[in-house]
């Protein structure tokens, strides 16, 4: 059916001032299976192999707006904010978590956690975990249903939010899809729409069990089959006039063998909701109406079929409805006062502000809240599993935790210096992992409110963190990070070796600030029993928490802090990556120049009985 | 920041006197107000401090590795605070006048020869008489690629994006500085590059105009007396020049201070006499200089510590080393901190590289790794972009994408270091454009202390983004990338209070990109809580972006260089032989010459530089207990500079002939390997470089510091040079005699025709 052309040499697209810039025809993907010992990651648990390198083709620029050959190396024109290629994946089918596998030990019984694992897995790391969350609690938690399904819904406090929902869900198991076919549209926004021939074919076909994913290069979008014998070719491939995706994100708790809810947020501040099978979309923030700063990172809200969650470039937070009009968005004044009230014991001038809360009055269009959390961009954002917290990155350099559900921010942590580029949490919900421009993951407790271990290793800003929910237990972590410097890296650490003081000389030199680190310690020994007794209440404990608002930390120096070598550190791509994603079968990465490397697990056998001892052993010492 | 940007309209009648003249002259060719001076149109009173100041430098054919340099030493706030409070400030009556009569008498009346041009330099009349020279003719950067390519037969400054084209804007506009003068006597100094510099910066500061344009003749005039290397017209290393600069500024200082006592029974009448004529008054200055005099060591200067540990014995043996800048080698897809911690990672001295332990009395195997022990307040870090390549025989410029973060804290710290954890921001980037290191051009990026980041190439400067500065990482197809780093102390609060009121103003930027249609008003106001939308989806951002939109089509630099190939020819000769012989003869002759010159009184000056020179040499090599070579090497460097400073102003005669710079540039190779090494060798402050290793280890190795087989990078003390700049000596010895010592004047002057 096909007959495809040689694969042209692309020079790099979109450099300033770079000659040559992009390629002028359409081209199709490209997939081969490189293979030695260079592609191959060598780990405790054995050998992770390269199973092939898709690289999608970067589409030429559109007619529009043929690229202004500018040999001017100091032009001042300012590029529209680009990101590499960078993946959404689902699976359609409800699946066993790994974690059922992995957590052996009753946890209740365990001393360390005092706060259930919640076993949903992040939604950073786009799994299917959400919607069958429900079977997890086999694990032997609590007689009660998942903590993450029993957390208050965002908004319920809100009639006007539920009515909304109550008024449309009368048919619960209709999804219900966008209106507009993206085939057929003549909005100025999409370009172009090519489906596969054979797409319908395609999607009867799709074991269930495999992984759809969608990927932004440049101004396109792809669907792909990861699992189909041809998965270069594309399900769909959408291509935007201007725009670029920056991100997306799928909704995993409506996902279903005919409906997929997708999110993407464009540097244009357009988003759009996206629903492949019928072709049908809906822009929201059209022309940037609400808000028109580029969206760096949006996501679902957890369990939520409608509400989503997009950080603009400018620094706010905004849900929006997928099924609201847009209105021009005004800042309503209800709770600021209360929230940007200066905290004494802050140095650092917080500058969370509501600008929309969920319990406003008028919820009739978007926005359904917006939040103002710095005046810096956003970098990204990720939630709990535990469907309450949120971490936020920006490129001030701060880790900003938020209860989401009360809109209130509980901490501020400053990188060591530079951006913070990235966030994910542990799957138990107890850690969050940062990267930044430091070229240091940065592991922080979330129930002691600290940072635990700064990792050590990347030659270069790091780009993508992800946890390896396969990899977990109660006391063992791994976690995973890619970087500007084009190499993936893995950590282990366990709860033993954390808290180990470094240098006990270091301590007494600086006696000052060890002792308000103890008081700090003190006080958030309290909290956490607080955070605690919080996550099993509801909604009553708001008065709790007044007093306790958000706690400005100081920076932690780096003769105190426990620095952590990785276990694992190759090149795994010639560009710098852009995303990481851990699958039950597979590491994938993807980089700048849209290349998707997939690596298959160490077969079962003798190497992966090795790696679980070993990481056992780690664990007693 | 964000009051600026929020007070400012275009509508807005223009407050400081430079920009309301501009606007007066109704000249086809001087239309819009520049980006720069829209800026500056709301910046109310002059300040004595020198921060609201925003002069380009003159190019006279390949300066612009000065200019660049000089641009960021001024926004350095305290250097420049040190630079122009030592000994002592200039009589403040000159800077509080200023604004009614132009200040220039201090230029007028020291030197009579620079004639009514600058006492000229009133609000109305002034700014044509000044640009005349300038203005007039098409002022092309000789060596710049610009000039060089421009095949289509369209002059590039026929472009009015083009920068050349704002560079001419700029030099008509004026008011142009001539710093052709020289103040030194009225700070009771001789003449030196420190003297030059504090006339620059004060004449600057003290002028009554924002905007304009510095022509520093006399620097480079000093500069290129003293330092041979810099003699040709050709393309030089920017980081050289920085680490000669802040060498000779730190041993002017030093020998000021150590002389003073001296001087001041002995001169005393002498510097009264020019107080009269100057019209300046010199206040004691006994009081400010005794404490101050080591400003450049605490502003510049860092100490390393290099722990070698024998593999033989188990000894581990300490040495301190004081730096100005650090040369960090550099990898594809790094970050800065990278490449630091990579300097001080463990590294083996073997083989060849072999330590010579004290202990066990011979060259042993040794594990050495270097940390910093004494952390700068400005760190200067040069990433070296020019490495040798050994199959090549020649330099070739890295391209590798390195990236920088705008704050830095180092990891390289020695777990005793004061203060480990200190805060870094970015404040200047210096940038190379260009194939390769023997061409090119160099501009700078600045963040100034209130008027945010600003580009300064040459003659022009221009408001940019902050994102701008991430233009300049490298990688392949991108020939601006940054070569040298400026990071200054600062603090987290500083930081914090930083980002609160720019971060607004950088977010409303970044929403702008597409040019929709429909832009948003930008975020500044969404801080504002007074019920105002915060967008407006209908309006375009025409309004408080004004300043920006016109940026954002700004092409600012000279197009890049197609046609490399001549130099790219020439580069492959081999390393030559010191050839001191020729030295001793040239010397004399140009003796003789100097005589002739009527500038006793300079040659005076010069013979106690060179005194003090060889004095501090002295001291330098005990404190580094380096090998007698070194010592050597200067003397055979000073006569060497002696010898070629003839030739070399007869080869700067014509520097607009192609060919000749064809010539040049063969002769520059030939001539680098010659006196690379020597003229080196007078630094007292090298830079750093992890290569360093014969330096820091006294193992004999020395002799074949200059030959580049012997050695796996470049990055070599001889291979200093090789690394930076290519110092240009002709290979064959010119016999014509010129007098004119400087080529600047000449062409100046020529212009006046």
């Amino acid at each position: 059916m096909f007959v495809l052309p040689p694969p042209p040499r692309y020079p790099a697209p979109g450099h300033p001032g770079a000659p040559g810039t992009g390629p002028l025809i359409e081209t199709n993907n490209t997939l081969t299976h490189p293979t030695g010992p260079q592609h191959q990651l060598v780990v405790g648990e054995g050998t992770y192999v390269l199973r092939d390198d898709l690289h999608l083709a970067t589409p030429p620029a559109h007619p529009s707006e043929a690229p202004v050959h500018n040999p001017n190396p100091l032009a001042t024109t300012i590029s529209p904010p680009s990101v590499g290629t960078k993946l959404s994946l689902v699976i359609i089918a409800p699946r066993q978590s790994s974690y059922a596998r992995l957590y052996k030990l009753d946890t209740t019984n365990s001393v360390r956690s005092p706060v259930p694992p919640s076993i949903q897995e992040s939604p950073h790391e786009s799994n299917s975990q959400a919607s069958d969350a429900g079977s997890h609690s086999a694990n032997g938690i609590a007689p009660t249903p998942l903590e993450g399904l029993h957390a208050p819904a965002f908004g319920e406090g809100n009639p006007l939010l539920s009515m909304v929902n109550g008024k449309e869900s009368k048919d619960p198991l209709k999804r219900r899809k966008p209106k507009s076919n993206i085939v057929k549209s003549n909005s100025s926004f999409v370009s172009r729409v090519i489906p596969h021939e054979a797409l319908s074919k395609r999607i009867a076909e799709h074991n269930p069990h495999g992984i759809y994913a969608f990927a932004n290069v440049n101004r396109a979008l792809q669907w792909l089959d990861m699992s189909s014998p041809i998965k270069e070719e594309h399900m769909t491939k959408i291509l935007f006039t201007k725009a670029h995706a920056l991100c997306h994100d799928i909704n995993q708790s409506t996902k279903a063998a005919n409906h997929i809810d997708i999110v993407m947020g464009f540097s244009t501040g357009d988003i759009i909701w996206y629903e492949p099978m019928s072709q049908k979309y809906v822009r929201i923030n059209k022309n940037g109406v609400i808000n028109g700063s580029a969206v760096s990172e949006v996501r679902w809200l957890p369990n939520s079929e409608n509400l989503f969650l997009a950080a603009h470039m400018d620094g706010s937070l905004v849900v929006y409805d997928k099924e609201k009009e847009d209105a021009l968005f005004v800042p309503e004044d209800q709770t600021p006062a209360a929230e940007v009230a200066p905290n004494e014991r802050a140095q650092r001038k917080v500058s969370f502000a509501v600008k929309k809360s969920v319990n406003s009055k008028t919820q009739k269009t978007n926005p359904v809240a917006y939040w103002k959390v710095s005046n810096s961009k956003v970098n990204g954002f990720a939630f709990s599993p535990d469907c309450r917290h949120l971490a936020v990155v920006s490129e001030n350099g701060t880790l900003q935790m938020m209860d989401f559900l009360k809109e209130q921010l509980l901490d501020v942590f400053p990188s060591y210096y530079g951006e913070a580029t990235c966030v994910c949490w542990s799957p138990d919900g107890r850690y969050v992992v940062t990267g930044g421009q430091d070229d240091l993951v940065s592991i922080w407790s979330v129930e002691e409110r600290m940072l635990v271990a700064r990792c050590q290793g990347h030659n270069s800003w790091v780009t993508a963190v992800a946890f390896d929910p396969w990899r977990c237990d109660e006391r063992n972590y791994r976690i995973g990070s890619v970087g500007e410097d084009c190499r993936l890296l893995l950590w282990d650490f366990n709860v033993g070796m954390l808290h180990r003081p470094r240098a006990s000389s270091v301590r007494q030199r600086n006696s000052i600030t060890s002792a308000t680190l103890k008081m700090q310690r003190s006080r958030t020994e309290s909290s956490v029993t607080r955070l605690r007794s919080n996550s099993n209440l509801t909604t009553a404990s708001v008065g709790v928490d007044e007093d306790e608002v958000e706690v400005v930390h100081p920076l932690e120096p780096r003769a105190r802090t426990a620095m952590l070598p990785p276990v694992m550190a190759k090149a795994v791509d010639e560009h710098p990556l852009r995303w990481l994603g851990f699958e039950e079968d597979c590491i994938m990465t993807s980089c700048e120049k849209g290349h998707i490397r997939t690596w298959d697990r160490p077969k079962e056998g003798a190497s992966s009985e090795e790696g679980a001892p070993s990481m056992k052993s780690g664990s007693n010492s | 920041m964000t009051s600026f940007f929020s007070k400012f309209k275009p509508g807005t009648s223009p407050a400081s006197p430079a920009s309301s003249s501009l606007p007066a002259k109704k000249d086809p060719n001087a239309p819009q107000p520049t980006p720069l001076e829209k800026l500056l149109q709301d910046a109310g009173p002059l300040r004595a401090d020198g921060t609201d100041k925003f002069f380009g430098f003159e190019n006279f054919g390949s300066t612009c590795y000065c200019n660049s340099i000089i641009q960021c030493l001024y926004y350095s706030v305290p250097f420049r605070e040190h630079v122009i409070n030592f000994p002592t400030r200039s009589p403040p009556e000159a800077l509080e006048k200023s604004p009614q009569s132009p200040l220039l008498r201090l230029n007028t009346d020291l030197l009579p020869i620079s004639n009514g041009h600058n006492s000229a330099l009133s609000p109305k009349g002034g700014r044509n008489s000044i640009s005349s020279p300038g203005g007039a003719s098409p002022r092309k950067p000789v060596t710049t690629p610009a000039a060089t390519i421009n095949a289509q037969g369209l002059k590039p400054e026929d472009n009015k994006d083009s920068p050349e084209y704002k560079k001419k804007m700029a030099m008509a506009a004026g008011p142009v500085l001539t710093m052709d003068y020289e103040n030194a006597n009225a700070y009771g100094m001789s003449e030196s590059l420190f003297s030059a510099l504090k006339d620059i910066f004060e004449a600057v500061i003290a002028h009554r105009s924002r905007i304009g344009v510095v022509s520093p003749h006399k620097l480079l005039e000093i500069l290129r007396r003293d330092n041979e290397m810099f003699r040709t017209p050709m393309h030089q290393d920017a980081h050289e020049f920085l680490n000669i600069l802040l060498n000779e500024v730190m041993e002017n200082v030093e020998q000021f201070s150590k002389n003073r006592p001296l001087e001041n029974g002995r001169a005393d009448g002498d510097s009264k006499a020019l107080t009269v004529t100057s019209g300046a008054v010199v206040p004691d200055r006994s009081s400010t200089v005794s404490d101050s005099i080591g400003w450049v060591h605490e502003l510049f200067e860092g100490t390393l510590t290099s722990e070698t540990r024998c593999l033989t014995c188990e000894n581990t043996s300490q040495r301190d080393e004081a730096f100005l800048d650090l040369s960090v080698d550099l990898d594809q897809h790094s970050s800065v901190t990278s490449c630091l911690r990579k300097f001080s990672e463990e590294e083996m001295l073997c083989e060849r590289n072999k330590f010579h332990c004290d202990k066990c009395g011979g060259l042993q195997e040794a594990e050495k790794r270097m940390k910093i022990k004494r952390l700068p307040r400005i760190l200067a870090l040069h990433l070296k972009r020019f490495k040798y390549t050994e199959d090549l025989q020649r330099l070739q410029k890295l391209f590798h994408r390195v990236v920088y973060p705008y704050y830095l804290r180092l990891f390289n710290t020695t777990d005793d270091a004061e203060d480990p954890d200190r805060l870094y921001e970015l404040y200047a980037v210096v940038v190379h454009i260009g194939g390769g290191p023997y061409h090119g051009h160099y501009v700078s990026i600045i963040k100034t202390q209130d008027r945010g980041w600003l580009l300064f190439d040459d003659e022009m400067v221009e408001p940019v983004d902050k994102g701008y500065v991430k233009n300049f990482f490298g990688g392949e197809n991108v020939l601006a990338c940054a070569y040298v780093l400026f990071y200054q102390e600062t603090t987290e609060e500083a930081m914090l209070k930083e980002q609160e009121a720019e971060n607004a103003a950088a977010a409303s930027q970044a929403t702008e990109p597409h040019h929709e249609p429909v832009t948003v008003s930008p975020t500044k106001t969404n801080g504002v809580a007074n019920g105002h939308p915060l967008h407006h989806p209908t309006t375009p951002a025409v309004e408080v972006d004004d300043q920006f939109s016109s940026l954002n089509h700004a092409a600012t630099a000279p197009p890049i260089p197609a046609d490399q190939h001549h130099t790219l020819e020439n580069i492959t000769t081999s390393i030559p032989i010191l050839s001191p012989r020729k030295s001793n003869l040239q010397s004399k002759k140009e003796k003789a010459e100097k005589a002739k010159e009527d500038k006793e009184k300079k040659a005076a000056e010069k013979e106690l530089e060179k005194q003090a020179k060889a004095k501090r040499k002295e001291m330098e090599t005990q404190r580094r207990a380096n090998s007698r070579k070194q010592e050597d090497d200067l003397k055979a460097a000073v006569e060497a500079s002696k010898s070629s400073k003839v030739e070399e102003d007869k080869r700067r005669h014509d520097p607009t002939s192609e060919e000749h710079n064809e010539k040049n540039g063969h002769d520059k190779e030939n001539g680098h390997g010659t006196f690379g090494k020597s003229s080196l060798s007078r630094f007292r402050h090298s830079s750093m470089s992890i290569r360093h290793k014969p330096k820091f280890w006294p193992s004999g190795k020395d002799k074949h510091e200059s030959d580049p087989k012997e050695h796996d990078s470049p990055a070599m003390p001889g291979a200093e040079a090789l690394n930076g700049t290519p110092s240009g000596t002709p290979d064959k010895p010119e016999k014509e005699k010129t007098k004119n010592r400087f080529s600047l004047g000449r062409k100046k002057s020529t212009f006046h025709l």
